[in-house]
């Protein structure tokens, strides 16, 4: 073949590859972008397999959850869940992904952040981050989160106590040593909780993430006010309010609350401020269907 | 000996394989922006894909380079030439080992000052929440070296044996396979979940874990990413422990090589 069957050759080929380039890259821009979390090795197996790569194979673990997460939150300001996420994937990857590299942060500070408060798996989280305290040993984070989940979801104040002492002693902050006493007694949990979330959307750099705590802070805000209006409430009139439209009737409250997460606020039969959510969208999801 | 490894080192170099290690070695300019998909730990996670880069490349030249080295020679009819010099085969087999070493070494020091220079951009950035360990990093590149170069005597004494390229090569990926779960395995028969086991099985597994390579001990990723304190007694007998493998290997492949036919 001569120079100019070559030449020939070549344009055809080149004009065809042009000619499908557009159709293949329309395809692909419409193809529906979804991080799958699909299923991972157990972990015994991804330990064997990840030869020396064990930090890349579990951060890229990791990786793989944030982005799946990132891709179900809402680009909008309220941080809503669009599709229901699979929690349980989740939580087993991450777990999967601590059990290659036990120092990786980003691990704990995403069961902590999302699974804790979405699943309600606190036994399971605290046992994560006690396994990570024995590695990270420097880590004041840890310890912190393992004594909000005592005293806030677990209600075991001793032990939240003695992990705010040690958050405090490895951090050097004093913050830690009142929020111990606080701990102490039941009283001013929505307190704590605000102190907690506000630090910890301070401290989140990955958009979903700060949004979801974000979020939370609102609610929290909410059941304040709630409250807050409860023993005004209490203090003229000598008994507790039954329902959240008494206070907005009586001009306890200005206006009705929103739970960001769509629930509704109501009162325990201890007086104390609850919402339908549970805090958490899947909360909604499980009221609605019991609902039905 | 020397004039062995000088032509090693050359054969290397007018083959390419440095500027083609200098086209990967590109990825390290990536490693500033991926490493700010982390939430908690920007600067721990550069530091941890600057290491695997660096032994990604590390292994493909001691697999590529160890297996292929004396096959080629011996395909190329090389050798018969380099032997009826007046030279023992047991020191041009020495000398290629020792020139794939070298080059090994020159290209994690490369690689690990490109590794450094990542690093120190990404930490400017992002200060993490302990400063960073700059001596264990250099440590961890310097005994991922020590560990490719074990496994070069791996893939020469394979080659000593083979005739063709195959088990040099795979043997080799294979025993960096191996070498990496050792201890893991050795650690699971010996837990408590593994209590169950056949005594036979735990025995075999124990026998194994003695002859087999073990290369966890030359994985420092964790010292170096989250600054965890080198155990330097450790690290002194990770060293003694190399050098006598490698020696055995290396005194077992030059006693094949030399009974071998070459026609």
């Amino acid at each position: 073949m001569g120079l100019r069957a070559h030449l020939l050759g070549m344009a055809v080929l080149l004009g065809l590859y042009l000619a499908l380039l557009f159709p293949f890259t329309t395809y692909m821009a419409n193809k529906p972008y979804v991080e799958k979390l699909g299923i991972i090795p157990r972990a015994e197996v991804l330990q064997v397999i990840s030869a020396d790569q064990k930090q890349l194979v579990g951060a890229s673990v990791i990786g793989k959850v944030i982005m799946y997460f990132g891709g179900l939150v809402d680009g909008g300001k309220t941080g809503e869940i669009r599709v229901p996420a699979d929690y349980p994937a989740m939580s087993r990857t991450i777990y999967a992904a601590l059990k290659l590299d036990p120092y990786n942060m980003d691990g704990y500070y995403f069961a902590q952040a999302i699974l804790v408060w979405d699943v309600g798996q606190y036994q399971i989280a605290n046992n994560l981050l006690e396994y990570g305290m024995k590695y990270r040993t420097w880590d004041w984070y840890l310890p912190f989160f393992v004594g909000f989940n005592d005293a806030y979801f677990l209600k075991d104040y001793k032990n939240a106590a003695q992990m705010y002492m040690r958050a405090g002693k490895l951090s050097g902050n004093p913050l830690f040593e009142s929020l111990a006493g606080r701990y102490l007694q039941q009283s001013g949990q929505t307190e704590m909780a605000i102190a907690y979330l506000t630090m910890m959307a301070k401290g989140a750099r990955e958009p979903a993430i700060r949004k979801s705590f974000q979020t939370r802070l609102q609610a929290f805000r909410e059941v304040r006010l709630i409250e807050e209006a409860r023993d005004r409430f209490k203090a003229d009139h000598g008994r507790m309010p039954e329902r959240i439209d008494t206070l907005v009737a009586g001009g306890y409250l200005k206006k009705a609350p929103v739970d960001p997460y769509g629930g509704e606020f109501y009162f325990e039969p201890d007086g104390s401020v609850a919402t339908t959510s549970k805090f958490a969208y899947a909360g909604v999801r499980h009221a609605g269907e019991k609902g039905k | 000996m020397l004039n062995i490894v000088r032509v090693t080192l050359k054969g290397i170099f007018r083959d390419r394989v440095f500027h083609g290690i200098l086209a990967v070695a590109v990825v390290f300019l990536a490693i500033p922006s991926v490493s700010t998909l982390s939430m908690r730990q920007v600067t721990e996670l550069s530091i941890t894909l600057a290491l695997s880069l660096e032994s990604f490349i590390l292994l493909l030249l001691a697999v590529f380079l160890g297996g292929t080295s004396l096959w080629k020679d011996i395909e190329r009819r090389y050798t018969f030439s380099v032997l009826s010099l007046p030279i023992t085969r047991s020191r041009y087999l020495f000398g290629r080992f020792l020139g794939i070493a070298l080059f090994l070494i020159l290209t994690a020091a490369v690689l690990g000052a490109g590794a450094l220079v990542a690093v120190k951009v990404v930490s400017s950035g992002y200060p993490p929440d302990r400063p960073v360990a700059w001596g264990a990093i250099m440590a961890a590149v310097g005994f991922d070296a020590l560990k490719y170069v074990f496994l070069v005597a791996f893939a020469v004494l394979f080659s000593s044996l083979s005739t063709s390229f195959f088990l040099p090569v795979f043997g080799t990926i294979a025993i960096f396979l191996v070498g990496g779960a050792t201890q893991q395995v050795y650690d699971y028969v010996h837990s408590a979940a593994a209590r169950t086991m056949a005594p036979l099985v735990r025995q075999v597994a124990t026998l194994l874990y003695y002859l087999l390579p073990n290369f966890s001990s030359f994985d420092l990723k964790v010292n170096a990413i989250y600054a965890v304190p080198l155990d330097y007694h450790g690290l002194a007998l990770t060293v003694g422990y190399c050098v006598i493998y490698t020696s055995l290997l290396l005194v077992a492949a030059a006693a094949i090589f030399g009974r071998r036919e070459m026609k």
